[in-house]
């Protein structure tokens, strides 16, 4: 969610010259927000979004510039470089594309790009630095770095950055002009794009509420259900469906990293943690005042109740694109019990949890928490000697889930194939078909966006 | 008018309707209301067993049988009556108090039902002390037998089964398994131990710490962890509180532990003597099963604030399950004084061990 506002102030403040700055802009923003929270990937998968908004609407600029050139989205990757290749056919492809984003590009990096950056957790010299750099390593094989061009909407960016003088300085004249039609376009593009996040943002805030929507269909009365860790989506889907029938909640407490706000959720009182505000402009009326049974149970006592477990329902942190998730730490005992006693297991997410990034080992997924939670500081004899492990998360293989429920069904048309998956498995999906929904949400060339700079 | 506002939840049922046939009486916290007859040191064993401070199933079990043995020293017969018939009533009002206070465990169900038989069997003309002196010599002999001599020969096999650096898994603590863990070790094997524990009695702290002392490798974390560490172990011991034929019953959460051991395919060893063998059986977690207050789930500090006042919250419970029942299928094998059986030949130990 502080994603999407922090990159629509990015897209407003950016002085939109072309969308490859843009993009290339966006990108930055969002690696360093994943180096500083690498396994946070739901902001990862927000960057995604936005950068296919972006994607899109310059897609779209270009289809109305190029009028008539209707399968001119088919060829989506050479965007910005794109634009100008209808007007100037008699030049070679790549020499035209450098020499048409040569003169903007000049403008970002005498001025560098990262200058209207309004937060000053950016530290500009090491973008600058990473720039630079990047520029070194394509100077050499020009040949190379030009052709890459065509596939590579960022590498343009270094090619002619980094010879500038030599191959722009004739043709500068008859750029200026488009560029100047160029500039104006761009920035009815850049409200789009700004419209665009806005609408990822409000997806974002009506989730929970959507997925909600379709908990009468999952939940029938006198029906005992098992949860895990306090989540906000799991109690508003409860909670819909609190309003017309009367079912048991256990609420298995996580203990020892989330006990907290689970025993704050049962009680009914917002926690008082560091997203006080979030919470608070989430909080609701809770389970036990719309009439609901919860039984607060250690996570232990999970496997002994199971069998009279009607159904499990589950928060997580993000899903995989394999139907697997990543969800706090217990969640695994607590699916794989489930599926000992046929339990049926249900997972409730958010479509910006949907991750497109396959991790091979998963165990690089995982996080390790405080120790102090599960050793307090009255024994703090016991720590020097006992070596104490608090992992923060679990992953949860696919064919323990049975289904997820996301917030897909009012969705953009973007996911039109997938409203009839929606409608064929009933608002939910089984784990199986998380793969489409990823492809049908994220761009292919944004999925490894935190990857790009890496080799340099 | 605040007053009635706050009675009627009060009045709520707070009882977990599924588990509401284990809730029974509150358990007592004073030994105000005992009977007349309760002896002191029954009186004093019963709020240890109420506060955890003897807890464990063999534990309890000798302890209550070391208890009887002072009552049955200080016991004198009625005029007209006979010992095997007054003492037994006389030790029922004991069993009465020490069940008010926590119910008794499978271990020692066996040890009161094989203590009524000695007792029954009592010749009525034998001299009232001798009578005396002899029960207490065969409870003696009892303890002896099934319990402290069990131990060792169930420490020794099971330590065969300790090979060079295995990391053994244990959950909550046993001691058994922390006698065959010391033994291991003082063989000089060289192993490591990760030890699992719950809440609310995190029992494994103690084991943890005890192992650390002496010097072992050890790893704790708590059962939100055991996905992550079972890969990491390659056998997992466990201590029970009563083995049927059909599972183990045991702490809370070994069913967890057992269940991610078979699926991480991690060998899952239980130690359990003879004595904690019943013919009961089980297919669930429900029917039999002790439900501990609820208020021992309350964490005293930051959070005590939060949950403190759960009793004013309508329609809010909390279940603190003491026991679950792991499917025999999630056992490999069962270490006892007679032999290494599988879950399956529960009932031929209990038919060797009492006809003996």
């Amino acid at each position: 969610m502080a994603t999407a506002y922090l990159l629509r102030r990015v897209v407003e403040t950016f002085k939109i010259t072309d969308v490859s700055g843009l993009i290339e802009r966006v990108q930055q923003v969002g690696q360093r927000l994943l180096a500083a929270q690498p396994r946070e990937m739901a902001t990862g998968n927000i960057v995604r979004r936005v950068l296919g908004v972006i994607r899109e609407e310059a897609e779209e600029d270009r289809d109305g510039e190029t009028s008539g050139c209707s399968d001119g989205g088919t060829h989506s990757r050479p965007l910005s470089a794109g634009e100008h290749d209808p007007r100037a056919p008699e030049l070679p492809g790549p020499v035209s594309r450098a020499l048409s984003s040569s003169p903007l590009r000049q403008d970002t990096g005498d001025q560098p790009p990262f200058e209207p950056s309004e937060d000053g957790a950016f530290e500009r010299p090491t973008l600058l630095t990473a720039h630079a750099s990047y520029a070194n390593t394509n100077t050499g094989p020009v040949v190379t770095s030009m052709f890459s061009l065509l596939s590579h909407p960022r590498s343009n960016v270094a090619s002619t950055t980094a010879t500038p003088g030599s191959q722009s300085s004739g043709s500068l004249p008859p750029i200026s002009t488009r560029a100047l039609a160029n500039l104006t376009a761009a920035k009815d593009l850049g409200a789009e794009i700004v419209v665009g996040i806005q609408e990822i943002v409000e997806e974002l805030n009506q989730a929970d509420d959507q997925i909600a929507g379709y908990s009468s269909e999952h939940i029938h009365s006198n029906e005992i259900i098992l949860t895990h860790t306090s989540s906000i989506t799991v109690q508003k889907f409860l909670l819909k469906a609190a309003a017309k029938r009367r079912f048991t909640v256990f609420h298995a407490e996580t203990f020892p990293n989330d006990h907290e706000s689970t025993h704050a959720t049962v009680i009914g009182k917002a926690n008082g943690g560091p997203d006080d505000e979030l919470r608070l402009e989430s909080f609701q009326k809770s389970l036990t005042v719309a009439g609901i049974t919860v039984i607060l149970t250690p996570d232990s006592a999970v496997f002994a109740l199971m069998s009279r477990v009607n159904k499990v329902i589950l928060d997580t942190h993000i899903v995989l694109p394999n139907g697997g998730l990543v969800a706090a730490a217990g969640a695994k005992v607590v699916a794989k019990a489930a599926s000992m006693h046929r339990t049926p297991v249900i997972v409730l997410s958010g479509v910006y949890k949907l991750s497109p990034v396959y991790p091979f080992d998963t165990d690089s997924l995982m996080e390790n928490g405080d120790p102090g939670r599960v050793i307090g500081y009255e024994d703090g004899g016991l720590v020097n000697k006992v070596e104490v492990e608090n992992p923060l998360f679990d992953y949860v293989p696919p064919e323990l889930v049975d289904l997820y429920i996301t917030n897909l069904c009012v969705h953009p048309p973007r996911t039109v194939g997938l409203k009839v998956l929606i409608v064929c498995l009933r608002g939910g999906h089984a784990p199986t078909y998380i793969y489409r929904i990823l492809a049908d949400h994220y761009r292919t060339e944004d999925i490894e966006f935190d990857r790009i700079n890496v080799c340099q | 008018h605040a007053a009635p506002i706050h009675a009627e939840p009060e009045k709520e049922n707070k009882n977990v309707a599924l588990f509401d046939h284990l809730y029974g009486h509150p358990r007592r916290t004073t030994v105000a209301g005992a009977g007349k007859d309760v002896h002191p040191a029954v009186l004093a064993l019963g709020l240890q067993m109420r506060n955890y401070v003897i807890c464990g199933s063999s534990a309890r079990c000798v302890s209550m049988l070391l208890v009887f043995k002072r009552v049955i020293e200080s016991y004198t017969i009625p005029s007209r009556n006979s010992l095997p018939r007054h003492l037994t009533t006389h030790l029922s009002s004991q069993i009465d108090y020490i069940v008010s206070c926590r119910p008794i465990s499978i271990s020692m169900g066996n040890a009161i039902r094989w203590l009524k038989v000695e007792i029954s069997n009592v010749d009525v003309s034998t001299p009232e002390s001798q009578a005396k002196s002899d029960l207490c010599d065969s409870i003696d002999t009892y303890v002896r037998e099934k319990v402290t001599v069990a131990d060792q020969v169930i420490a020794n096999k099971a330590n065969d089964k300790i090979e060079e650096g295995d990391v053994i898994m244990t959950f909550a603590k046993s001691s058994i398994v922390q006698q065959t863990l010391v033994e291991a070790f003082r063989r000089g094997k060289t192993f490591r131990v990760i030890v699992i524990d719950s809440r609310p009695l995190l029992e494994g702290k103690n084991l943890a710490r005890a192992l650390a002392d002496l010097g072992l490798e050890v790893q704790y974390s708590l059962t939100h962890g055991i996905s992550h560490v079972i890969s990491h172990a390659t056998k997992v011991f466990l201590g029970a509180h009563a083995m049927m034929s059909t599972g183990l019953y045991s702490r809370a959460g070994t069913a967890i532990v057992t269940m991610s051991a078979k699926e991480a395919n991690v060998p899952v060893i239980v130690c359990c003597e003879s004595v904690k063998l019943t013919e009961r059986v089980a297919l669930d977690s429900f029917v039999h099963n002790e439900v501990a207050p609820a208020e021992e789930l309350m964490i005293q500090g930051r959070t005590s604030s939060l949950l403190s006042k759960w009793e004013d919250v309508p329609n809010l419970q909390v279940l603190n399950l003491m026991y679950d029942l792991t499917p025999a299928e999630y056992v490999n094998m069962v270490v006892t004084e007679y032999g290494i059986i599988p879950p399956s030949s529960v009932p031929v130990i209990i038919r060797l061990s009492t006809n003996s």
